[in-house]
C-alpha cells in the first residue's frame, strides 16, 4: 500500500471516529478535563514542594514546570493519536474481533493504531504548550531554532517510545491470554515516571526506568535537551533505545499475529 | 441492621475469590512509596528537616497514608452504580428490601474489612524493603481518634461516590465526573503530599471541608502530630456525613423517575 492510500485510510478512520464521538457530546472533551485536572494537581503538588525547597536534585521550579509541560504534551499527543486504539487490542484478541482487522486489505497495526483518533484531547495539547510557554518565560536560557527543532524531534521520538511500550504490553495477550496485571503495572509505572524527572532515579531503579521499561526518559530527555543539560551521549542513547524498542515491537507484533488463533485465543 | 451485616460478610467472603487481584493491588501500592522515597530522598539529601518532617517521618506518613487510601474502595461502588444505571441492571437494587445506600455502604465496609489485613502486610513489607525508620505514635487516644476518623472518612467517601454514581440517572455517563473526582481527591486528602506543605491560608480553607480529615489527619495523628484537631475533625465529618445523607436522599428521590431500566 502506498503512502497516499494510507493517508486516505487515515482520513476515513478520522471521519468515522469523529462522527461516532459526536453522538456523545458530553463525553467529547472528557479526556481533556480528566487529564487537565491531573496536570493541574501535579502543578499544585510541585508548587507546594518548591515553596519549601530551592531545587529538587538540581531541577529548579521553572525546569520542573517545563518537565510537567513536556509530560503533559506527550500524554496529550498520545491520547489524541493512538491511545484509544491501542488499548482495545487485548480485548480484540480475546474476543476474536481481530479477525475483522486481519482480513482487511490494510496493515492491521496501522488500522488499530489510528482507528480511534480522539479530537477531544486536542485542547490539552494547547494547554501543554501554554505550560511550556509559561515555564520558558521564567527561564534565563536563550531560545534558538536548534532548541525548538531538537526538542520537537525528541518529543516525537518519545511519543514513538510510548507507543512501542503500549503495543508491547498489549501484544502479550497473543501468548498469555490474560495480561490485565501488566497493563495495570504500565499505568502505575508511567504515572510514577511522569511525576518525577528520570535523573532522580538511582541504582537499580535507573536501570529499570532507563533501559528495561524506559518510561523514565520520556519527558526527561526532551526537557534536558531544551534546558541544555542533555549530553551528546544521552541524545544518542535515547535514539538507540527508541530504535531498539521499535524494532522489538514490530517483531513481537508479527510473531503475535502468527500465534493468533482467532476466537479461541 | 442484620441484613447489612450479612451483606458485609458476603462481600468479605467474595473477596477471597479475587485473591490474586488483591495481591497485585497490594504490590502496586509500592509506586506511591517509591515516588515518595525517590522524590523526598533527593530533597532530604540537601536538608535534614522540611516543614518539621525528617526523612523517616515523611516516609512513615506516606506508608500510613497509602494504607488508609487503599482501604477506601468506595470509588468502585460509584463506578458500579453508574455502570448499572447506564446498562439498565440497576433495577435489582430497587426491588431489594433494603436501602440502596445502605447496601453499598455495607458492601464497601465488607471489602475494606477484608483489605485491612492485606494492606497491613503491604505496609509492613514496604517499611522493611525501604528500610524506613518507622514513626508511629504510642499514644492510645491518638490511635483511637485516628481509627474513628478513618471510619467516618470512609463513610463520607461512600456517600460522595454514591452521589456521583446516581447522577447517572440524569447524565447517563458519569465516568468523567468519577475520574476528575479521583484526581482531585488524591491531592485534597494529602495522598500526594502532606497538606502541611500548603500555605496556612489554604490549609484553613481546606479544614472546613471533609477531605482534610479523611486520610491526612488520621495519618498525622498516627505519627503523633496534630492532636489538637481531633474534635474539629470528628464534628465536621459527622456534619458532612449528615449533609450528604440528606443530599443523597433527595437527589435519589428526584432522579429515580428518569430511570427506565432498559439500558443503552
Amino acid at each position: 500500500m502506498t503512502i497516499t492510500k494510507h493517508c486516505k485510510v487515515l482520513f476515513m478512520l478520522f471521519k468515522m471516529k469523529l462522527s461516532k464521538n459526536m453522538a456523545f457530546r458530553f463525553s467529547f472533551f472528557g479526556v481533556c478535563f480528566v487529564d487537565g485536572s491531573l496536570f493541574l494537581i501535579q502543578l499544585l503538588m510541585f508548587s507546594s514542594i518548591y515553596s519549601q525547597v530551592g531545587n529538587i536534585g538540581g531541577w529548579d521550579k521553572q525546569e520542573m514546570l517545563f518537565f510537567i509541560g513536556t509530560f503533559s504534551l506527550i500524554n496529550a499527543l498520545n491520547m489524541a493519536i493512538y491511545f484509544f486504539g491501542i488499548i482495545t487490542i487485548p480485548n480484540k484478541i480475546k474476543s476474536g474481533e481481530l479477525d475483522l482487522y486481519i482480513t482487511k486489505p490494510i496493515n492491521t497495526l496501522f488500522h488499530l493504531t489510528f482507528e480511534s483518533i480522539d479530537l477531544g484531547s486536542v485542547p490539552l495539547i494547547f494547554a501543554s504548550i501554554g505550560i511550556l510557554g509559561y515555564a520558558v518565560s521564567g527561564m534565563s536560557i536563550q531560545i534558538t531554532a536548534v532548541n525548538i527543532i531538537g526538542y520537537s524531534f525528541l518529543v516525537i521520538l518519545m511519543l514513538l517510545l510510548y507507543y512501542d511500550l503500549m503495543v508491547i504490553l498489549r501484544t502479550l495477550p497473543f501468548f498469555v491470554i490474560q495480561a490485565n496485571s501488566l497493563e495495570r503495572l504500565e499505568g502505575e509505572l508511567a504515572t510514577l515516571c511522569f511525576k518525577i524527572p528520570g535523573t532522580l532515579f538511582k541504582g537499580a531503579f535507573k536501570v529499570l526506568f532507563y533501559l528495561i521499561l524506559p518510561y523514565g526518559i520520556m519527558a526527561t530527555v526532551p526537557t534536558q535537551f531544551f534546558i541544555g543539560t542533555l549530553t551528546p551521549l544521552g541524545f544518542l542513547y535515547s535514539i538507540c533505545v527508541v530504535g531498539g524498542f521499535t524494532l522489538f515491537t514490530l517483531l513481537l507484533w508479527k510473531s503475535g499475529l502468527k500465534f493468533y488463533k482467532s476466537a479461541s485465543s | 441492621m442484620r441484613k447489612y451485616i450479612e451483606t458485609s460478610k458476603l462481600l468479605f467472603k467474595n473477596q477471597l475469590v479475587y485473591r490474586f487481584d488483591i495481591i497485585i493491588s497490594m504490590v502496586f501500592t509500592v509506586s506511591k512509596i517509591l515516588l515518595a522515597f525517590v522524590l523526598w530522598g533527593t530533597i532530604f539529601g540537601n536538608q535534614k528537616v522540611v516543614v518539621g518532617f525528617t526523612f523517616s517521618a515523611m516516609l512513615s506518613y506516606y506508608v500510613i497514608s497509602s494504607f488508609i487510601t487503599q482501604l477506601d474502595q468506595s470509588s468502585n461502588a460509584g463506578w458500579q452504580i453508574s455502570t448499572e444505571i447506564k446498562n439498565g441492571s440497576f433495577s435489582k437494587y430497587i426491588i431489594k428490601p433494603m436501602s440502596i445506600l445502605g447496601y453499598f455502604t455495607a458492601q464497601t465496609f465488607g471489602i475494606s474489612a477484608f483489605l485491612v489485613v492485606f494492606n497491613l502486610l503491604a505496609a509492613s513489607l514496604w517499611v522493611l524493603v525501604f528500610r524506613i525508620d518507622f514513626t508511629f505514635t504510642s499514644n492510645l487516644s491518638l490511635i483511637a481518634a485516628a481509627l474513628l476518623l478513618i471510619l467516618l472518612g470512609l463513610l463520607f467517601m461512600i456517600q460522595l461516590n454514591y452521589y456521583i454514581g446516581i447522577l447517572a440517572f440524569r447524565f447517563v455517563d458519569t465516568s468523567v465526573f468519577m475520574m476528575i473526582k479521583d484526581n482531585i481527591i488524591q491531592f485534597l486528602t494529602g495522598a500526594l503530599i502532606p497538606l502541611t506543605l500548603l500555605p496556612a491560608g489554604i490549609i484553613k480553607v481546606m479544614m472546613v471541608f471533609p477531605f482534610y480529615y479523611i486520610s491526612y489527619l488520621p495519618s498525622m495523628l498516627l505519627i503523633g502530630r496534630n492532636g489538637g484537631e481531633i474534635v474539629l475533625g470528628i464534628v465536621l465529618l459527622i456534619g458532612w456525613n449528615g449533609a450528604f445523607w440528606i443530599l443523597n436522599h433527595f437527589t435519589f428521590k428526584k432522579l429515580i423517575y428518569k430511570y427506565e431500566g432498559v439500558g443503552m
